[in-house]
């Protein structure tokens, strides 16, 4: 049985989501000798009860969480003797990435291609907005606003803020929008193309709503169209009055959520988009319905060679810069992407990882320690886990607002909980280890700037893989479709 | 995975001796590249070029390379890395410089010569060829195998075709090929050499006053005449040495 067969029977997760999918094998197979239901499994018994007491679809944050062929499905082609491997450490091998250049007076000029994706503010909390931002200045490169609007804690900390425009409007407004360092039109997401933001009333906070102009503690469902544009001959129009407002002086990106990537990459080259972001299907979300996480759009893998090239038969590879997002966690996937013709990745849930998304404890400076100067005070919140149903490494209650490291919550006392320099700090190792892989994956190939990974570097491990990324099947020639 | 050598005689009353002085070069490198050789030899009535698969030696026997003339003359002998061994693969590239009537890059390979050819071997491999032969694509500038100095060649003489000079288009290359390369290139009136940045692949330059040699292994000097008055050297990663007529 094959890794996706497996994960079929057990997409609906929702009241299993304490188990590993091992754990629920083992479970599953132990039962008394009797044959395990493959439509109506554990799992699925669960969701159609939960529907049946709510009434209505189970919600969550994160992205999808079935397998689907990833990054993983994929190897580098190492140097040996054909080819030759760089150094590490004294043997220069670029990572300087350069976006928007082709309209844009200031192009965004960042140190690594790794940046760090649009997550709202209301969604997250504005420390970890901050720590997010003072993180992605530390490694030299961009991080992104969120529905929601732009704060100044964000602002001040990000050296490169990317700001959103969404179908929502909420928080956009001209003068945050020249303060911005580049522009993105988003018009969907991967974890939900075609469907509009969610913030529940728990997380629609004084300030929150304040900046959305919304009531407090309603739930806010955002539009999923913009009112300015539908297509590429408005998006067009809108994208003219951006660069009118910002004096043609910021790079604008157009995101998509990856569905339709051939025609929505080209009509967004159409419109006028400097660097177009796909979001695959693996890409988070701070409130989604589960259906739409889970059976909306296409991976990351595919997306990536149809974007790359989309743009290259538009002959514009390198000029319009290409952002590929979603379920990026390690600096081999940030090499295979880039081989597979990204120019950089972003990334959401990891991040939110590396600052304590998901940990059984929270750290703190001790009193009188300036943060990151020494251990700390660190304290177990498991038990406020299993409250919420869940458990560290399981949880995907970003939705809840009760988020107990006080990453994706309005709630103060949870709120005080993260450290905006400590976590600054996580997020930024983090950040310069998936540089140093990546590099060090690039040198093994010979590459003296890692943009000059190719599809050649690549492999596939399984056949759906190698038809999805267009690389042959390892140890074979074969490409399926070829 | 190869031997190069290339000569450029400044002295032109060596003509009739160029022949005899790059085969003693060619048999320096024999050992390099057992599969496959090849020649260029740029002589006021033209340019010749002769390739093969087959011992290096052999090959020099058969086309008489002792007896040929030339102002100018590349050698090559090749162990194949990632292309397959037939003649078609065997250096040295030859690429059109000339742009076509309308502007448009100079077309591939395979068109009758008319002077404005580059000749290139290369000792090393690319790690990057692929996208580069895409982007040479886009541009209309075909390549006529899968070997990665096939690439070189064609991106040396789509630049010069688009107005670069030798060593203008040499320095670009060194900043746009990854990967390791001695490389040696002859035009009608120049002789270059070029060294990726790492300098990994060997090379040695000798020049006198009548003549300019270079190779992959010093004992491919010996039996040059004067060699003894020669200045050897091993050139500089990514410096870009050329003689012109």
């Amino acid at each position: 049985m094959s890794r996706y067969e497996m994960m079929s029977r057990y997409e609906m997760m929702s009241r299993y989501e304490m188990m590993s999918r091992y754990e629920m094998m083992s479970r599953d197979d132990a039962i008394d000798g009797s044959p395990v239901h493959h439509t109506f499994g554990p799992p699925v018994i669960a969701g159609i009860r939960e529907r049946a007491e709510l009434g209505r679809y189970p919600i969550r944050g994160w992205g999808a969480r079935r397998a689907v062929p990833d990054f993983d499905d994929l190897l580098l082609l190492t140097a040996s003797a054909s080819r030759y491997p760089l150094e590490g450490y004294r043997e220069r091998c670029d990572t300087r990435t350069v976006l928007g250049a082709r309209r844009a007076a200031r192009p965004v000029v960042l140190d690594i291609p790794i940046t760090i994706a649009g997550m709202s503010f209301g969604s997250l909390s504005a420390n970890a907005k901050e720590a997010l931002g003072r993180a992605a200045s530390q490694v030299g490169t961009s991080t992104t606003t969120g529905d929601g609007g732009m704060t100044p804690e964000e602002r001040s900390a990000s050296r490169t803020l990317v700001y959103q425009c969404l179908p929502s409007r909420y928080g956009f407004n001209p003068v945050d929008l020249r303060a911005a360092d580049a522009v993105e039109i988003v018009l969907g997401q991967g974890a939900k193309p075609g469907g509009g933001g969610m913030l529940l009333g728990q997380k629609v906070g004084a300030r929150v709503a304040g900046m959305r102009t919304l009531p407090e503690g309603v739930d806010q469902r955002s539009a999923s169209r913009h009112p300015d544009w539908t297509g590429p001959d408005d998006l067009k129009i809108k994208i003219e009055e951006i660069r009118e407002a910002t004096d043609w002086q910021v790079p604008v990106y157009v995101k998509i959520g990856a569905t339709r990537v051939d025609h929505d990459v080209r009509l967004a080259v159409a419109a006028g988009a400097d660097v177009v972001v796909v979001d695959g299907m693996q890409g988070g979300t701070g409130a989604t319905q589960d259906a739409f996480i889970e059976h909306t759009g296409i991976p990351t893998l595919a997306a990536v060679r149809l974007a790359a090239d989309a743009l290259a038969d538009l002959g514009l590879t390198g000029d319009v810069g290409l952002i590929i997002s979603g379920g990026v966690r390690t600096g081999a996937d940030v090499a295979k992407a880039l081989a597979l013709g990204a120019d950089a990745v972003s990334l959401g849930v990891a991040p939110l990882i590396a600052l304590g998304c998901n940990a059984p404890t929270y750290r703190l400076p001790a009193a009188g320690e300036p943060a990151g100067a020494g251990a700390g005070i660190e304290v177990d919140v498991s038990a406020e886990y299993t409250a919420l149903g869940t458990a560290p490494g399981h949880c995907t209650h970003c939705h809840t607002g009760a988020c107990p490291v006080g990453i994706t919550t309005q709630d103060d006392a949870l709120a005080a909980r993260l450290d905006p320099a400590l976590g600054a700090r996580r997020v930024a190792n983090y950040l310069r280890a998936l540089a140093m892989e990546t590099t060090m994956l690039a040198r093994a190939c010979g590459k003296s700037d890692v943009h000059r990974l190719e599809p050649e570097d690549l492999v596939a491990l399984t056949v759906e893989a190698a038809a999805m990324a267009r690389v042959p099947l390892a140890g074979t020639d074969w490409i399926p479709g070829r | 995975m190869c031997g190069i050598a290339g000569l450029h005689l400044k002295d032109h009353a060596l003509r009739e001796r160029l022949g005899s002085m790059v085969t003693g070069m060619l048999r320096g490198v024999a050992e390099r590249g057992p599969d496959s050789a090849g020649v260029a030899i740029h002589d006021p009535g033209g340019l010749r070029v002769r390739k093969d698969v087959g011992d290096p030696l052999a090959f020099a026997d058969r086309i008489d390379l002792a007896g040929q003339t030339g102002l100018r003359a590349l050698a090559h002998t090749r162990m194949a890395t990632e292309s397959a061994v037939t003649a078609a693969h065997c250096h040295p590239f030859v690429a059109g410089t000339a742009p076509a009537a309308d502007g448009s890059p100079a077309p591939p390979g395979g068109m009758p010569l008319d002077g404005t050819e580059l000749c290139l071997v290369h000792n090393g491999s690319f790690a990057n060829h692929a996208t580069i032969r895409r982007r040479l694509a886009a541009a209309g500038v075909t390549t006529e195998t899968d070997n990665d100095s096939e690439v070189a060649a064609r991106y040396l003489a789509a630049r010069l075709g688009a107005g670069d000079d030798l060593a203008a288009a040499l320095r670009r290359l060194t900043a746009t090929f990854d990967g390791f390369f001695t490389l040696a290139v002859t035009t009608a009136d120049s002789f270059a050499v070029v060294r990726d940045p790492i300098g990994c692949k060997p090379a040695i330059i000798a020049e006198t006053d009548q003549w300019v040699a270079m190779v992959s292994e010093y004992r491919a000097l010996l039996g040059l005449p004067g060699l003894a008055d020669a200045t050897v050297f091993e050139p500089e990663p990514e410096e870009v040495y050329l003689w012109a007529s």
